[in-house]
């Protein structure tokens, strides 16, 4: 029954061959102009610190979805999963990703370095006051080296991680080894833990000491089950246009993007479960040193609206909408999901980061910049440019290389693979 | 079957009823293969039987997708509903004459739906839906079936081992005995077998009918006990369920003495009836002995006057508050004369620095701010001017006759700037006048952290509040 059809692919094309050629300098080009255009109009609406919130939310986008991919190739390995082989290759190249945001990290960390506190107010020189015995506490861990240090740290682990699972992958492509899976599956539960631990120093590091009184445990959770669904959107997406412009063809079948859908649901319904668990225990307790966060998010009525959007376009939709098993394996539904997921999602950063550029380090409302700061020339050709950009970077390290593992020994598995 | 003993005799009849015919198959393609076959020549009403899940036996079979997932979401939104009804009945609506719910307010959260009432929906959506599931399936299935006629076929028991079986029922309109079994052969039936359905004996028996009857008035009894319990009062004391836990072989503080006699004539294992033993005389618990008075009392060792047995404290109740310490009324010395000041008739001679091991340091006033801002300024204030939050409240209360209170006093009175520390580590320690001790709730050592807090907020120059000085002679309850 599982061999009915071949485990070797025949069909002619299955790297983006030379399209790669026309991507990278236009991506580049997109990304000169849109991110050139926010730096331009961020600055003159509100100095460099507005630009660098604009950057904040962009690059946090665009690291979580890497992080969302790195976790999926390494949950395949883990659960030794056969299904998703032919899409791994796509996810392998997002998480490759990872090293080439570490340059796009400098803008965040040089002015860090140089201690500026425009983006980050605990870089301030004596931003603790004597009387929290909180901050006093957190003062250890936020200092600029430190923060320098563990971002190297992160990038060279996720760098290190990403290429061994892409490297390996492409060293099978040539030899048909299949010692490299194995090798793979073994790395891949201790990679797991560090990955673990990682991001979640990460997510605090990235996003939650932009407001450094407050804390969440839950936080991580959150940035990863949004990160998760960020990368589950871009695999699925990736792997739709490259199968629409024939990159690849029938070696990504409708049960694929089925069980990708299916993945992309469960996150979408944890990421709401996550976040209103993170919402109902600062609630309740009701502690003022938790719930300012949300009070900016709530009292200010524009980010009040913005809010509720979250909840709705966030969770309440997507959740319906990708519900059914019909919708779910009709691929032009899925196009239109994914993108949608991955605004969304951006979305999501823009009001994790966002409210800190007009609200201060105890949720005191900055004179002139509160209120809802989305902005049609700065936040929108920034994201726009960044896309590009990443776009650019997948294309550049895709290349002309395989975007199927062609020899993987779970190939056939994957080709076959059925939904009940 | 021992329960068709039918007394009248059944009506003649046919003994069996031919309902189906079954083709064994010896491998699943040819299952499937021939599934596909009665699919395409147009059965409706067949099935197939594997001993595991074949891959695309459905489509082959021509069956279309299960309806269960939409049974399920209805049931799951139902379910959000009902969960959502239920919380807000009961933490909401209070004015029903029965069953009520309990509108209480709890930490100043909303009666009305709120975020604290989404778990318990999640929950109950996700109960109502897997419920729905499992059932919805039953049902869909028409589970649970008590006999099968395939189950006296001795062939067919192969069917969870290594045999495939396709059942056409004789019901289905395209059904012919021979023209099916001619298909069969042609699909490549290894056997072919009628399926009887035995009709001469489906009554259900009659103890199964009593059994039914009897359990759904059993079923009745829970609720019927519930409104009964309901619409009672019950004095009776409540049941021991562990008597182990409730009456053990101990003896608590305060207790009488066991009596080891008998109820008539008893006998007391104590002869001072005590269960509680005092401590051997002449001992001291370890850590207990406090022999430096400095330290643990405040005042100069020796001074302590001897015991004068106040003539009209014997019914002052703040003889009751203020126990360990010299209490006499406040005598309240003269301000101006620094000669008398610390003098106090009655009282030992109170140190006016810190003892040792106590050592002065911005760390000890800071620990003194903190717990002088928890035991103290609930009356004294913050600012130790006697308006503590305790303090308003009563003096709102007593300018109705609903309490009586004396107001707390300021510690920036003169008569309390002038007292040295060990005085006011007395105080805090045994209390005064109306105010209690709190020895029994502070450390020695944090008391005078306190009283270190005090003498160093009487140094910031904040003055008492108007017409709290008292006169001098005034007597002060």
């Amino acid at each position: 029954m599982h061999n009915t059809r071949p485990a070797r692919i025949t069909s002619p094309l299955i790297s983006l061959s030379h399209g790669y050629v026309k991507l990278v300098p236009l991506g580049l080009l997109v990304a000169a102009i849109g991110i050139g255009m926010a730096f331009f109009f961020g600055t003159a609406a509100g100095g460099f610190r507005r630009f660098s919130f604009a950057y904040l939310t962009n690059f946090s986008f665009l690291l979580s979805i890497s992080l969302g991919c790195l976790f999926f190739v390494i949950i395949q390995h883990l659960t030794k999963a056969a299904w998703g082989v032919t899409v791994r290759r796509i996810a392998e190249i997002f998480a490759m990703c990872t090293l080439p945001l570490a340059l796009l990290f400098l803008p965040i960390l040089v002015p860090v370095i140089l201690g500026s506190s425009e983006l980050y107010p605990w870089n301030a020189a004596g931003w603790v006051g004597e009387e929290s015995p909180l901050l006093q506490v957190k003062l250890g861990y936020l200092q600029s080296h430190w923060f320098t240090l563990r971002w190297i740290a992160y990038f060279i682990i996720w760098g290190f991680f990403a290429w061994n699972f892409f490297g390996k992958s492409l060293k099978q492509d040539q030899t048909g080894d299949v010692k490299l899976t194995l090798k793979m599956q073994a790395s891949s539960t201790w990679m797991m833990i560090i990955f673990a631990a990682t991001l979640v120093f990460a997510s605090f590091d990235l996003e939650m000491s932009l407001s450094p009184l407050w804390f969440s445990t839950m936080f991580p959770v959150y940035f990863f089950a949004g990160g998760v669904l960020g990368g589950l959107a871009a695999t699925t997406l990736t792997a739709l246009l490259l199968q629409r412009s024939g990159r690849v063809t029938d070696e990504i079948t409708v049960d694929q993007y089925h069980d990708l859908a299916k993945l992309m649901f469960g996150f979408t319904f944890f990421w709401g479960y996550i976040a209103f668990s993170q919402f109902l225990l600062i609630w309740y307790a009701n502690i003022p040193e938790e719930t300012f966060w949300y009070r900016i998010r709530f009292w200010d009525p524009a980010w009040a609206k913005a809010s509720w959007a979250l909840l709705i376009f966030h969770l309440i939709i997507p959740f319906l909408g990708m519900m059914a098993r019909t919708v779910r394996r009709n691929k032009t539904y899925l196009l239109f999901a994914t993108i949608y997921l991955l605004c969304i999602h951006w979305y999501d950063h823009f009001w994790i980061v966002m409210p800190h550029y007009g609200y201060g380090i105890e949720g005191e409302a900055i004179e002139g910049t509160s209120g809802f700061p989305f902005s049609w020339m700065i936040d929108f050709p920034c994201a726009i440019g960044m896309v590009g950009l990443y776009v650019a970077l997948f294309a550049l390290i895709a290349g002309d290389r395989a975007l199927v593992p062609k020899q993987d020994p779970r190939l056939g598995e994957s080709l076959n693979h059925v939904n009940p | 079957m021992a329960h068709s003993s039918s007394k009248q005799p059944k009506p003649a009849g046919p003994k069996s009823k031919t309902i189906g015919l079954l083709a064994q198959f010896d491998d699943p393609e040819s299952l499937v293969a021939a599934c596909e076959r009665a699919r395409d020549a147009g059965y409706q009403k067949f099935d197939a039987y594997s001993p595991f899940p074949v891959h695309g036996i459905d489509p082959a079979m021509g069956i279309s997708r299960t309806r269960l997932p939409f049974f399920v979401l209805a049931i799951g939104l139902t379910g959000c509903l009902v969960a959502l009804a239920m919380q807000y009945y009961m933490n909401a609506v209070d004015w029903t004459k029965i069953f009520p719910g309990y509108a209480f307010f709890i930490s100043g959260k909303p009666l009305e739906i709120s975020p604290a009432n989404i778990p318990v929906t999640f929950e109950v959506i996700i109960l109502s839906s897997a419920f729905a599931t499992f059932f919805g399936m039953w049902l869909f299935n028409r589970l649970p079936q008590f006999a099968n006629p395939l189950h006296r076929i001795n062939r067919f028991r192969r069917a969870t081992n290594d045999r495939f079986f396709l059942m056409v029922e004789t019901a289905d309109a395209k059904f012919d005995a021979n023209r099916t079994r001619q298909q069969f052969e042609e699909w490549g039936a290894t056997a072919i077998e009628n399926v009887d359905l035995d009709l001469t004996d489906q009554e259900i028996p009659k103890f199964f009918k009593m059994a039914g009857i009897v359990g759904m008035f059993l079923l009745l009894v829970p609720p019927v006990m519930t409104f009964r319990a309901y619409g009672s009062t019950n004095r009776a004391p409540r049941l021991h369920v562990v008597p182990d836990m409730d009456w053990q072989d101990k003896y608590k503080a305060q207790q009488t003495s066991p009596n080891i006699g008998t109820d008539k004539e008893p006998v007391f294992l104590y002869a001072d009836d005590r269960a509680m033993r005092a401590p051997v005389a002449g001992t001291v618990a370890r850590g207990d002995l406090q022999e430096d008075d400095r330290y643990f009392r405040g005042y100069e060792p020796g001074t302590l006057p001897p015991p004068v047995k106040p003539v009209a404290a014997e019914s002052s109740p703040a003889n009751f508050v203020s126990t360990g310490g010299p209490n006499a009324q406040d005598p309240a010395p003269a301000v101006q004369d620094p000669a008398t000041a610390g003098q106090y008739p009655g009282e030992p001679k109170w140190i006016d620095t810190v003892p040792a091991p106590f050592t002065v340091s911005e760390a000890a006033i800071a620990r003194g701010k903190q717990r002088f801002e928890i035991y103290c300024s609930v009356c004294h204030g913050y600012d130790g001017n006697g308006n503590g939050l305790v303090n308003r409240r009563a003096l709102a209360l007593a300018a109705t006759g609903q309490a009586q209170w004396t107001t707390a006093k300021s510690i920036h009175d003169p008569t309390v700037k002038v007292q040295p520390i060990g005085r006011i580590f007395d105080t805090i320690s045994n209390g005064r006048n109306s105010m209690g001790p709190y020895r029994s709730q502070i450390p020695v050592e944090d008391r005078w952290a306190i009283a270190l807090y005090v003498k160093a907020l009487q140094e910031t120059g904040i003055q008492p509040p108007a017409g709290a000085a008292v006169p001098p002679a005034a007597p002060q309850q």
